[in-house]
């Protein structure tokens, strides 16, 4: 090769590297672009420890090796509700938690185990023996994946897949085992799909439970939130959510529905609530418009700013009636029935559905402090609706806002005898669970075994109501609520008493005074303009 | 080994080397978000969106490794290529965002992610 060529490629060489780079900041040294983008993401590249290079027989494996640098990691998580679903609410006394609670989707956990911790941070939780102490059933690639590729299987007790199965079994659908290398040696912060991966799908599928959380909210435009837009702000969950010792901020059993304290700031040692809007935003905001302000004295900035759930395309369940689960079709099979859009509102398994996209909130007063029915307290029929859960406030008490919240209506079995709520064994493939033999009394009876309960025999059902707070899914500032939709008779806030809202009340003696004041002005300016006209005249 | 091939096998290698960093690992979520609001965002106003789970992984490498979209009328490459988001860049905020990516890397992030999302993939995904 002549030596003007050799010179050439090593210069056109030289050129296309250093192109390579041009685009980008100025990279560390070394670094080429594609390495810089992982370089700024963490002091850490866990694909280049040898502990990670596997390999794995189970997800306890790598967390062995996670643990051996992070040797308090597993102790953290152990003090938090991610992975006791325990809480013991301090001014109620009712312990509450995930384990303990009863609510009105797929009823309550113990003796569904199995399933239900298919979204606990652990291994190995299937019965009430479950190891709490121990550190390497913590999960920790549930929630450090960044790969996307790590899933829990139901009825694994919190495992993925580490072989090819067919889930659910007879499905004929087959599941891949994970590369628990790969995911482990990619591990990085929390985001929106490894929250998402439970918060997303709470209830039993996607945007059941909450409304204002689903799988729309992965990669989000502007619209449906302006804060994890992903082409903008594209804040993850753990922006506001701010942790600290693997502790997640930001509790339905406990919320902070006022937050009077504003803005936290660097170095100062805030102990309030980092999740809430004003923790970020501070009390008065609305630097345009301050009488905005002086609503917000008594409105949760969710009220104006979310002004409907489920609308990125996905709808939310907003009643479930287990009364009439069971049902089978011409073929003997389970039922199954499906709206024009495929969406399922009746499984023989579960009862009838009712759906709903871009639902309009209800509204309510609420100073954070929320009630629980739980296993064991009276339940009567002749009540009407039994609260499962219900939100204290009023427009008397200083820490009350009006809050918007999805409530959720149903009819679930109960003891009619005992007059408890039950906890029924659903899921599971033995001959009690409800989902493989369809018989309410020996899921009953299997579900209150299990937590040394009473029950009957006998069963029947009742209306019941929950309530969540809606808070996510935060709309552009010009898609907010707009003052008439509150200020008019039959408006969103029609059923929300002990305030005055002008233009939804009327008080005849302060309308007559306003009327007549207008009146009276009226005739001034008319007035003050005839004689002006008149004196110009003459 | 003479020392003219000697250099010209060192400037190949600092080509491949810099081809294959520049292209090193793709991003599956950014892949996502050009495909729900670019690809999609059209799709849904033209015809009617189509979920990643709609194909298998097969199917989707096919599709993509033949580049014709609308049944040939055009290739795929156009709309993943930057003359296509400058042209909507002023009314798509994610063909904004992503305005200077190289061509080959959104390719690539757009195939990781329906790899991933088809319907025999990691994670199944729709149009949401």
């Amino acid at each position: 090769m002549p030596p003007r060529r050799i010179w050439l490629s090593i210069v056109f060489a030289v050129g296309f590297a250093l192109s390579a780079w041009a685009d980008e900041p100025a990279p560390a040294a070394g670094a080429n672009p594609a390495d810089l983008k992982k370089i700024l993401k963490s002091t850490a590249d866990h694909g280049k420890f040898k502990e990670l290079e596997g390999p794995f027989a189970s997800g306890p494996d790598v967390t062995k090796r996670c643990l051996e640098c992070h040797t308090e990691a597993a102790k953290q998580v152990h003090r938090t509700k991610h992975w006791t679903w325990e809480f013991l609410n301090p001014e109620s006394k009712q312990r509450l938690g995930k384990k303990n609670v009863i609510n009105n989707f797929c009823i309550s956990v113990p003796s569904n185990y199995g399933f239900c911790v298919t979204c606990h941070v652990g291994y190995g939780w299937k019965d009430a023996n479950f190891d709490f102490t121990s550190e390497t059933n913590v999960d920790c690639l549930v929630c450090h994946d960044t790969t996307g590729s790590y899933k829990k299987i139901p009825g694994r007790a919190g495992h993925p897949a580490y072989e090819e199965m067919e889930v659910p079994p007879g499905s004929g659908k087959k599941i891949k085992p994970v590369d628990l290398v790969k995911v482990a040696q990619n591990i990085g912060k929390t985001s929106r799909d490894t929250c998402g991966a439970c918060h997303f799908f709470g209830g039993g599928g996607d945007g059941i439970k909450h409304g204002d959380m689903d799988s729309s909210l992965a990669a989000p435009d502007k619209a449906l939130d302006v804060h994890m837009d992903a082409t903008g702000n594209d804040f993850s969950c753990g922006t506001c959510h701010q942790t600290s010792a693997h502790d997640v901020p930001g509790s339905r059993y406990q919320p902070t529905a006022a937050d009077r304290d504003g803005a936290h700031i660097r170095g100062k040692a805030d102990k309030t609530n980092p999740a809430t809007c004003q923790s970020c935003h501070g009390a008065t905001p609305h630097k345009e418009e301050a009488r905005l302000d002086s609503h917000a004295r008594k409105i949760a900035c969710q009220t104006c700013h979310i002004p409907s759930i489920a609308r990125g395309g996905v709808p939310t369940k907003t009643s479930w009636d287990w009364s009439t689960a069971g049902q089978k079709g011409p073929d003997g099979k389970p039922l199954i029935k499906k709206d024009a859009k495929g969406h399922v509102i009746y499984d023989a398994k579960k009862g009838d559905f009712t759906l709903a996209e871009n639902l309009v909130p209800e509204y309510m007063w609420f100073n954070g402090k929320v009630n629980y029915t739980l296993l064991g307290d009276k339940v009567s029929k002749s009540d009407g609706i039994t609260r499962i859960n219900w939100f204290e406030g009023s427009a008397d008490d200083a820490n009350s806002l009006i809050w918007p919240v999805k409530v959720f209506r149903g009819s679930q079995p109960y003891d009619p005898v005992n007059q408890t709520l039950v906890t029924p064994h659903t899921a599971g493939d033995d001959d009690t669970s409800y989902w493989k033999n369809f018989g309410w009394e020996k899921a009953i009876a299997t579900g209150m075994a299990s937590v040394g309960a009473p029950f009957s025999g006998k069963v029947d059902f009742v209306k019941t109501e929950m309530v969540w707070p809606v808070t996510h899914m935060v709309a552009p500032k010009d898609k907010s609520v707009r003052c008439i939709e509150c200020h008019q008779q039959d408006g969103r806030l029609q059923h929300v008493g002990g305030i005055y809202i002008p233009g939804r009340d009327h008080v005849r003696l302060i309308d007559l005074i306003g009327f007549a004041l207008a009146g009276l002005t009226l005739l001034g300016v008319l007035g003050h303009g005839a004689l002006r006209y008149l004196s110009h005249r003459k | 080994m003479t020392t003219s091939k000697s250099l010209s096998a060192l400037a190949a290698l600092v080509l491949l080397g810099a081809a294959g960093a520049a292209h090193a690992e793709a991003d599956w979520k950014r892949g996502r978000v050009y495909y729900r609001m670019v690809c999609t965002a059209c799709h849904v106003e033209k015809g009617g969106s189509i979920a990643p789970s709609s194909k298998t992984i097969a199917e989707w490498t096919a599709y993509l490794a033949a580049d014709k979209h609308a049944k040939g009328k055009d290739t795929v490459k156009f709309y993943v290529g930057k003359k296509y988001r400058d042209s909507v860049k002023a009314s798509n905020k994610a063909a904004e965002k992503y305005a200077d990516v190289a061509e080959q890397d959104l390719h690539d992030d757009l195939k990781a992610f329906l790899s991933k999302g088809a319907k025999d993939g990691e994670s199944p995904a729709s149009c949401n």
